[in-house]
């Protein structure tokens, strides 16, 4: 119970403000498409104190009443926006922001740029820019959010070419991938090649890998919130593309102007076209997908505004090969996301969201004459409110409650293909479904304490429930900030994380065959503590800013399948899996250049991730499998004219930890159904797969054209991944010559140089 | 050039590009050799014990005799009663080679414990089993054309005997055959040709099932055996089918190894790591009790 009043809290405080304060609140939106902008700053010049625009384009904050009041706005890629404004009533407003690439001849920015990453109290936060993800060169043409995050200091990507990613020696589970708050479960299409995302239809995308404020649990590593654009609101709106794998299409445009909107996304690809002029004799390919996402939004009044969005995935692939490897799978994910803004007085921001999120995965493998059948599916409700309340200048208090109830249905099995061929099939109506209940609590505020300390903290309390289990905690929360100077701080920060869900991974296979479980008795949530440290420091009025972060991290309760053990129907997956710690320690520098023609980054991470069980590897440490000592990144745009855009990537990596037998022996008295040699192991992940690395370059031609005296914009876009073909490991198998019994190594090496072409348009 | 050839041009970069590929690789050897010790005693039996070094996992080294350990000091005693065993070989008709181990003098005796004292390369490695298993009574052996375990789908034997009560107890499956050399191996040596035997050439093999099969929640019940067998068969071909009442150490040894095997052919389930049974060493010295054998006849070919 207190906890509920806890949590309402804020309602207590939207009482009419003192007469000697005001509050100036808002919505900061793009003049042409009225679309909102995410994290645009906003700076009290009188005061010299601001804010940011939060997910909605929201913000709101309070000054001492004054005659005038100069507001500054600013927003990557957007004209530097000044305001005066008479300050002595409580203000609602709305900012149109104008597009840099819109305005005609040089731009000359003369006000302050925003410095909020130094100044705020948070730590572990990248917000990507979308004009980042439209320029940097990527596979075959398509442009690729999840791709861009590999890119980022502390975050780095799994199997060669795939979008899954790894942040901070957390596994891929731990990170929560959000689409409009919906949970993405696998948010990847073609293996994981791509994402599910289509960049079109993306408004904002920002990654939080530490330093989590009180409003996020759930996940032991990252937050990854993206966004979609709620729609033009003033004009219709087409953009497209055609490329090599895929074809994607864009409408938006305005339901009611000014008031409501729409946006359609969709995407499909045809690459079966590819793949039969490219398969081999003996081979035989085939693969779907599409997406769509589509939003609508209404804006009832100045108070309220309601968002319904919706996104469907799917992906469907078969691989015959008469040699080896075979494989056919399905997976899709659908969401869906009604939410209600609604603004309390001037100082009070609610969102109230109902979320139905459903995924689900089938798979079947078949490699060395055995053949494995998974399927998974995962079934979210969800219910959420979020209050942001900004009672005084100093203080943004943020609480709310959430409550999800999980449906998972795991199922797998593998042995070897019966004589007859005859393999069994996965009745999913069968399935028994593990129901689970989550809720959480939370309570945080950000508090300017001086114009030098500010401080973010708050606690969480999570409760989760399944049958014959309830798991409470309390996660406080802490980030704290010392300015050094208006362009450096050193930060701190501590974040404790339980996790609820487990996707259990398997470290041989060379295609995915992870599996989601609730927690359970013998299955405890994951927990961790995270400590971090950073330096932040702007140069060049914050045209470039650079930040050191170190941190440690334990894991608690991380899950693996147990050695030797077969996944079986109808058998307890708790039966199947061993549970040990982990801990993850590193550093990581990044140095970003904004604005100009030349853009773009340098990250480098050095960690080192270890994980300890009792029943696997002796009970001896051993390194997680995506241990990486070293990775960089540097990313570089060119603005070479009004029309060409050139665009690179290098990326390189410390080769990924594996398994290796490093001795033989030979039995005499053991089964004779096979010959009776046997391995030795002297540790878990014992071997390095060779060093990851590869560039990639781009062009872009971008041109104003006419079309039926109409004037739509035009893209080209040439890049090569990978362009020295460098063989970077995908997997390693062995083969067993069955007479001599000698093994041999084969590395399989995926993707070498990769010429890719799109073209895009927008009218 | 045209803007057709220019497609095909750009369709042919694009398909020599993209393709999956197979390296060959080579990795550094790390392997610190060890001792392996295998030796398992049966009432009534003198021991044989395999003792041989590990190789480097890429090591071209394969054979038994390859890998020997020579000139080790191997004794077998129990009480006062020491039996210094010495090397010797056996040939091998179905693989045809020679494969060497200790041999010792004495038979073994139920009821005893034994301890094994190896000393080879300037160290010594020392472990201790007893003889006190109870020996079990087939009831039943009916041959099957298919069944399914955690392994797949095989042909073999259902086999059914009681366990016995009160304590915690590990079996194993053993047949004897004799056979010629157009018997092929159903399994991973079936491309395996027999050179050494002439046609009609009889000689025995020894059939040692891979499961290890506990009492575990069936103390003192019936217990029922599938079984996937080794050779192939015709109608009418004979075995003598044994039960061997393992001790601990041998079926947990032996567990493991199937285990592994399972994880090396099959890719979905994480690699084992064997738990040595002898330290410092790797390897197991255990007993097995066997039952009183059964004479079983195939009723039909190899499916």
């Amino acid at each position: 119970m207190k906890i509920i009043i806890v949590s309402i809290l804020p309602f207590l405080f939207t009482l009419p403000s003192s007469s000697q304060k005001i509050t100036i609140s808002g919505y900061v939106k793009d003049e042409t498409s009225r679309e909102a902008m995410v994290g645009a700053s906003v700076i009290d010049g009188n005061n010299k104190t601001g804010t940011t625009a939060n997910q909605y384009g929201f913000f709101s904050f309070t000054v001492p009443a004054a005659d005038t009041i100069e507001l500054i706005f600013t927003y990557q890629g957007y004209e530097i926006q000044a305001k005066k404004i008479v300050a002595n009533k409580n203000i609602l407003l709305e900012v149109l922001m104008q597009n840099q690439a819109n305005l005609l001849g040089e731009v000359i920015v003369s006000a302050a740029r925003s410095n909020r990453n130094v100044q705020k109290p948070q730590m572990g936060v990248i917000d990507v820019p979308i004009k980042a993800i439209k320029n940097l060169p990527v596979l075959l043409g398509e442009r690729d959010i999840m791709k861009i995050i590999q890119l980022l200091p502390g975050v780095q990507g799994g199997q060669e070419g795939t979008t899954g990613f790894y942040v901070r020696g957390g596994n891929l589970d731990q990170n929560l991938v959000q689409l409009d708050e919906a949970t993405v479960y696998n948010p990847n299409h073609l293996f994981g090649l791509f994402s599910t995302f289509n960049v079109n239809a993306v408004n904002h995308v920002q990654l939080i890998k530490g330093g989590f404020p009180a409003e996020y649990g759930g996940r032991l590593s990252s937050i990854l919130n993206i966004t979609m654009k709620e729609g033009n609101k003033s004009e219709y709106q087409a953009e497209g593309g055609i490329g090599l794998l895929s074809n994607n299409i864009t409408i938006q445009g305005p339901l009611k102007k000014n008031k409501s909107s729409f946006i359609v996304s969709a995407r499909r690809s045809h690459i079966n076209l590819l793949l039969l002029a490219y398969g081999k004799p003996k081979e035989s390919m085939s693969y779907k997908f599409y997406d769509v996402n589509a939003k609508m939004n209404f804006e009832a009044g100045k108070r309220d505004h309601l968002f319904l969005s919706f996104f469907k995935g799917n992906d469907n692939a078969a691989y015959n090969n008469a040699n080896s490897l075979n494989y056919t799978t399905h997976f899709g994910n659908s969401t869906g996301t009604f939410r209600w803004n609604h603004l309390f007085g001037s100082k009070t921001f609610s969102n109230t969201s109902f979320i139905y999120n459903d995924y689900d995965l089938a798979l079947s493998t078949s490699q060395n004459n055995y053949y494995s059948l998974l399927f998974t599916a995962v079934k979210d409700f969800t219910a959420k409110t979020d209050f942001t309340f900004t009672p005084t200048p100093k203080h943004k208090i943020k609480s709310g409650f959430a409550f999800i109830h999980h449906r998972l249905s795991p199922a797998s099995f593998s042995a070897s293909i019966p004589r007859n061929g005859n393999k069994l099939k996965i009745n999913t109506d069968s399935i028994h479904k593990l129901n689970s209940n989550e809720m959480a609590f939370y309570l945080g505020d950000e508090w300017e304490a001086s114009t030098k300390f500010s401080i973010n903290y708050g606690i969480r309390i999570p409760l989760f429930t399944s049958p014959g289990k309830t798991y409470s905690f309390i996660e406080p929360r802490i980030t704290t900030k010392l300015s050094v100077s208006p362009s450096s701080s050193i930060k701190a920060s501590y974040t404790r994380m339980n996790q609820f869900l487990h996707l259990i991974p398997n470290s041989t296979a060379g295609l995915p065959t992870d599996i989601w479980v609730p927690s359970s008795e013998k299955t405890k949530p994951q927990a961790s503590t995270q400590f971090a440290l950073g330096y932040f420091q702007n140069f060049k009025d914050n045209t470039i800013e650079t930040s050191l972060e170190v941190y440690y991290k334990n894991m608690d309760n991380q899950v693996l399948f147990g050695e030797g053990k077969q996944l079986r129907i109808n058998v307890d997956l708790d039966s199947l899996i061993v549970y040990g710690k982990g801990k993850s320690y590193g550093a990581e520098i990044f140095v970003k250049k904004n604005t100009g023609k030349l853009t773009g980054w340098i990250s480098y991470t050095w960690s080192k991730t270890t994980q300890q069980f009792k029943d696997l590897n002796f009970g001896n440490k051993f390194p997680f499998r995506y241990d990486r000592r070293h990775v960089l990144s540097v990313t570089a745009s060119y603005q070479v004219s009004k029309k060409w855009t050139l665009s690179s990537v290098f990326a390189f990596s410390t080769g990924s930890a594996f398994t290796v037998p490093t001795g033989r022996i030979s039995t005499l008295n053991s089964g004779t159904i096979f010959e009776g040699n046997y391995y030795i192991y002297e540790g878990r992940n014992n071997y390095r797969l060779s060093s990851y690395h590869r560039l990639d370059f781009s062009a872009s031609n971008k041109k104003t054209v006419k079309l039926f005296k109409k004037e739509y914009e035009r893209e080209w876009v040439f890049g090569v991944y990978n362009a020295y073909s460098r063989q970077n490991p995908y997997f390693i198998y062995f083969e067993i010559d069955a007479l001599t019994t000698q093994p041999k190594a084969k590395q399989v090496s995926l993707l070498p140089v990769i010429p890719g072409i799109s073209f895009n348009f927008k009218f | 050039m045209n803007c057709k050839k220019r497609i095909w041009l750009f369709v042919a970069c694009f398909m020599s590009g993209a393709c999956k590929k197979d390296i060959s690789i080579r990795f550094p050897e790390q392997h610190n050799s060890l001792v392996f010790i295998e030796g398992m005693l049966y009432p009534g039996k003198v021991p044989a014990i395999n003792i041989s070094t590990s190789n480097p996992f890429f090591s071209s080294k394969i054979t038994p005799q390859q890998v020997f350990a020579r000139g080790a000091v191997v004794t077998i005693s129990t009480g006062s009663v020491m039996d210094v065993l010495e090397p010797d070989s056996a040939f091998n008709n179905f693989r045809c080679r020679w494969e060497p181990f200790y041999r010792g003098h004495i038979e073994a005796e139920y009821g005893k414990t034994y301890t094994l004292e190896v000393s080879y390369a300037g160290k010594t490695y020392k472990t201790s089993t007893s003889i006190d298993q109870k020996k079990v009574t087939i009831e039943s052996i009916v041959y099957t054309a298919e069944f399914f375990d955690v392994y797949g789908g095989h042909d073999g034997m259902i086999i059914k005997f009681t366990d016995h009560p009160g304590s915690k107890d590990y079996y194993r499956f053993q047949m004897n055959r004799i056979i010629d050399n157009s018997v092929k191996h159903a399994h991973v040596l079936d491309g395996f040709v027999n050179t050494c035997t002439g046609a009609n050439e009889l000689f025995p093999v020894k059939d040692i099932g891979r499961i290890i099969f506990t009492d575990e929640n069936a103390d003192g019940q019936k217990m029922t055996m599938s079984i996937e067998v080794t050779y192939e068969y015709e109608k009418d071909d004979e075995g003598w089918v044994f039960i061997q009442s393992l001790d601990k150490n041998a079926a947990e040894f032996y567990k493991d190894l199937d285990d592994q095997l399972q994880a090396i052919y099959n890719p979905f389930v994480e690699p084992v790591f064997i738990n040595s049974k002898i330290p410092g060493a790797i390897g197991v010295f255990g007993s097995a009790v066997l039952s009183d054998s059964v004479l079983f006849v195939y009723p039909r070919d190899h499916p």
